[in-house]
């Protein structure tokens, strides 16, 4: 990626580039169904016209193809969050964090398919009408979810490129782990919430699906910061953060004990400590913390997570976009008819459990205990962050399922998918899953210390 | 001793900021949908963003109505499935209101306590036609706050006066445009009835508030009243049953996850404090305690603040009792015969005082300045002017005034000869003939006088 910048930046061809680029993603996207659109027109056009701007203006990611998980808008580019209940949907503008890539000189290629409203850790549950995105290395397996489409593609595709994906609880981590990618959570808040479709509110984060951890620095520089169209965006200062990679030099790595216990695949567990004793040998300290509360964090992060995750979903109604049907019955029963028809079944059980969380008599025994559950776990961390710089765990707590075995996974087993991931996505914290052998590696920081998760580099 | 009714109101009141709660669109009236943008319409991916200027109107009511402002501003969201909300959940305070415990003393010293004041967005307005619904997105967003009163009340005066007051209030903080939305969901409940609660929906306007609980206070005395909500219907007068309430409907109130939580510090709220003008009653109390006003008087012209001003000012260059009598008396009466309030008026403190100075210097009869206040009213002019060139000065002239109590009494013999007979109306009837004669302007005490003289 770098490579490829500079040379776009020095008088490269980026028209040349982005023809070939989307050539190459359409061949890709014909047997593996990562995107929901490629928009071949625009990204040329949008490649004509950096390339005459860059002959004055130096461009951090100039001629950059990127990608975007289709939950999160961009200006007249169906934006459907793989949902078929916003079938045709175009917003009238662009998310900020896409807004601040093209205005760095990338281009916008195309939108990556997810599960619908990012509802799943597999990368199975899409909306109706939906393909599943195969694994780059082997079309029987998931890619993770739930920004699948993302996950597989950066692996799949050869040249430089960057995807942006989101995570609630683990929506960046788990396709990165399944795919061999590096995926970056940043702090919440860290990243402009501002045109992304909200699951959880309060636990959304965008964040960028990379090939290397360098690239997902590189990525995030420019996409983090303040934003004023999203009050809850953080107004922190966005350090310099290549110039934290590969610091490894005296790092403090505590791993996580519970993290390594009974229902994690053996041979996971192997590769992350394979891992761990390599950074050991480049001048890193590991040793190992207990975290005991976090064997809440399921039932807290789906609490909070499908609580929000309904009122959000409560504007998908048939109305003002998206599908419509003819109304001659009752709002009521229009609305009913709408969402008992456009939405997957996934969304559904979740709206449900979402809405039950909030209901007046439960709300103090779910939703609110759910709150205060989360203020523990975010303790326990700070805590933990007193004696290392980060923590570290196994992404993902098995190896990526064939697709057909995994549709026959009960719910509860797909929620617990998520059972590593949830911790540093219910408090906020800033967390990487980078390749280890066939698994992910999970690196966690403090609250806006990404820059300690760029230390892991090896070189 | 036990009432008769109880009366609770929760009040919607428009602020009148130039902008939404959640936006930058501007509030003004417009073709439908033109004010508009994607958080109001909510657009998915949208996002609010707080217009802090509706924080401090609505501070300032909490504070006027003396409640207690929280010590955290925290936003809900209410879901509920209608067309005229854009994302199908209201932004609106739950838990934490922005303030609670105020109250409202009444003329009869009853004291309507204010159980919450919070700040929340107004949903899109809808037309309902055959077979078709109009949605108005202009409306969404703009910002409301809502009283809610506890169930103090116990007439519908006391409902009518308490409205009244808010309004009142309102006005002095200038912070409710007088087209701007004011509607109440009223509660009414009556003793015959065991006090069964009835609630009146979104009955919009002063006026019609003041009707509705008129209305239904009477209907549930007369009528078989079960627990219900209802819907005022303007047009007809009447209330209609729209549901039972056998329980609360549930919202799943959840905190806003959009809206940060912030703190409100003691200091911005002294800021706010230190903005509020002189509320009403303690205008009335000042007028009553230093310019020895009836008190009925004072109420009345601290009720509005550019009456207020008015009398001020007047008070400061004649008797102060005389500037309140004419304000209140002649010159509100005039204003309300023709439909007008002063401050939709040109008419201002240096158009009257004129007239107040003649009047109390009696250089023109108080016939004569009841007329002159009256046109006042109609059209601001100079009165110095018009009292010279209609020639309207008092008449004290003996002389003058002689000759037209001769020329009364020879073409009212009748009314002399009742007089004498003993008739004390007779000698009034004389009296207004004479000074019809003189066009009002004679001074009735010397007309008086010369009339005794000549009959008794």
């Amino acid at each position: 990626m770098k490579d490829y910048i500079q040379k776009m930046q020095t008088g490269g061809d980026i028209v040349s580039a982005i023809t070939a680029f989307v050539e190459e993603s359409k061949k890709i996207n014909e047997d593996n169904h990562y995107f929901t659109v490629i928009t071949e027109a625009q990204a040329i056009e949008q490649a004509k016209n950096i390339q005459k701007q860059a002959l004055t203006k130096k461009f951090p990611l100039a001629g950059l193809p990127f990608t975007v998980k289709d939950g999160i808008c961009v200006q007249g580019v169906e934006t459907t969050a793989s949902s078929a209940i916003l079938k045709g949907y175009k917003p009238v503008f662009n998310a900020t964090a896409v807004q601040r890539m093209i205005d760095a000189g990338a281009i916008f290629i195309g939108k990556t398919v997810q599960d619908e409203f990012g509802f799943g850790a597999l990368g199975i549950t899409q909306g109706k009408g939906f393909q599943a995105p195969k694994h780059p290395d082997d079309p029987e397996l998931c890619c993770g979810g739930s920004s699948s489409g993302g996950g597989g593609f950066t692996k799949k595709i050869p040249g430089a490129h960057a995807s942006l994906g989101e995570s609630t609880g683990g929506s960046i981590e788990a396709p990165a782990a399944f795919c061999g990618v590096v995926g970056l959570c940043p702090t919440y808040s860290r990243v402009s919430r501002y045109g992304l479709l909200d699951y959880g509110t309060s636990l959304d984060k965008i964040g960028p699906l990379t090939k290397t951890l360098p690239e997902a620095a590189t990525i995030l520089q420019v996409i983090a910061g303040h934003d004023k169209k999203d009050e809850t965006s953080s107004q922190e200062p966005v350090p310099d953060y290549a110039a934290s990679l590969g610091n490894i030099k005296g790092l403090r790595i505590a791993k996580i004990k519970e993290a390594f216990a009974e229902g994690v695949d053996e041979s996971i567990k192997n590769s992350v400590h394979e891992k761990l004793t390599e950074l050991e040998k480049q001048g890193a300290t590991v040793r190992e913390v207990s975290l005991p509360s976090l064997k809440e964090g399921i039932a807290t992060y789906f609490t909070i997570a499908l609580s929000e995750a309904s009122t959000n979903l409560a504007k998908y109604c048939g109305m003002r976009y998206g599908q419509s049907g003819s109304m001659n019955t009752s709002f009521d029963e229009y609305f009913t008819k709408i969402r008992t028809h456009h939405m997957g079944e996934e969304a559904k059980r979740r709206v449900l459990i979402g809405t039950f969380a909030r209901m007046a008599g439960y709300r103090d025994a779910f939703y609110n205990k759910a709150l205060k559950v989360r203020t523990k776990i975010i303790q326990e961390y700070k805590q933990a962050f007193k004696a290392c710089d980060v923590l570290s765990s196994p992404t993902m707590p098995i190896l990526p399922p064939k697709q057909t075995e995994a549709h026959n996974l009960t719910p509860l087993q797909h929620l617990m998918c998520d059972v590593l991931t949830v911790g540093p996505n219910l408090a906020g914290l800033p967390h990487v899953s980078v390749p280890a052998g066939k698994a992910g590696i999970m690196f966690i920081a403090d609250h806006f210390k990404e820059e300690e998760l760029f230390r892991t580099h090896a070189e | 001793m036990q009432s008769d009714m109880i009366i609770g109101m929760e009040v919607h009141i428009q602020l009148n900021t130039n902008t939404k709660l959640f936006c930058g669109c501007k509030i003004e009236n417009a073709q439908p949908n033109t004010r508009t943008c994607p958080v109001c319409l909510g657009h998915p991916g949208s996002r609010p963003t707080l217009n802090k200027r509706a924080i401090e109107y609505a501070t300032k009511m909490a504070l006027a109505l003396q409640s207690t402002i929280a010590s955290q501003l925290v936003f809900s969201r209410k879901t509920y499935f209608y067309p005229d909300m854009g994302k199908n959940y209201q932004i609106t305070q739950y838990e934490t209101p922005l303030a609670e415990n105020g109250t409202v003393v009444l003329s009869d010293g009853t004291k309507v306590r204010i159980k919450r004041l919070h700040v929340e967005e107004d949903p899109a307005g809808m037309v309902h036609e055959e077979g078709l619904s109009l949605v108005d997105y202009n409306r969404s967003g703009i910002p409301l706050i809502e009283v809610v009163t506890e169930p103090d009340m116990i007439s519908p005066e006391q409902a009518r006066e308490f409205m009244k007051k808010l309004q009142s209030i309102l006005a002095y903080l200038d912070i409710f445009a007088s087209d701007g939305i004011i509607k109440a969901d009223v509660n009414v409940s009556v003793k015959s009835s065991g006090f069964e609660r009835v609630e009146v929906k979104n009955v919009t306007g002063f006026k019609e508030i003041e009707r509705c609980v008129e209305y239904e206070v009477k209907r549930q005395q007369t009528d078989t009243v079960v627990k219900e909500t209802r819907a005022w219907n303007a047009e007809l007068g009447r209330t209609r049953s729209l549901r039972l309430k056998e329980s609360e409907e549930d919202y799943g109130y959840i905190t806003d996850p959009d809206l940060v939580v912030r703190p409100i510090e003691p200091a911005f709220v002294e800021s706010i404090q230190k903005t509020l003008p002189e509320l009403p009653e303690e205008k009335t109390a000042r007028f009553v305690k230093e310019h020895k006003l009836d008190a009925i008087d004072a109420r009345i012209i601290a009720a509005e603040p550019d009456v207020a001003a008015l009398y001020e000012e007047s008070s400061k260059q004649v008797s102060p009792v005389l500037a309140a009598r004419w304000v209140r008396r002649e010159l509100l009466r005039s204003l309300n015969t023709q439909g007008k309030k002063l401050k939709d008026t040109p008419l201002r403190a240096h158009h009257v005082i004129p007239l107040f100075k003649l009047i109390e210097n009696k250089q023109i009869t108080d016939r004569v300045g009841q007329k002159l206040i009256r046109e006042l009213a109609e059209e601001p002019f100079d009165v110095a002017e018009r009292v010279q060139k209609e020639g309207l000065t008092a008449v004290s002239d003996t002389g003058e005034i002689g000759t037209a109590v001769d020329e009364t009494l020879s073409e009212n013999p009748q009314a002399l000869q009742d007089f004498k007979q003993g008739e004390a109306k007779a000698f009034e009837f004389l009296m207004g003939q004479i000074m019809r004669k003189t066009k009002g302007k004679a001074l009735p005490d010397v007309v008086r006088k010369l009339l005794e003289e000549k009959i008794k």
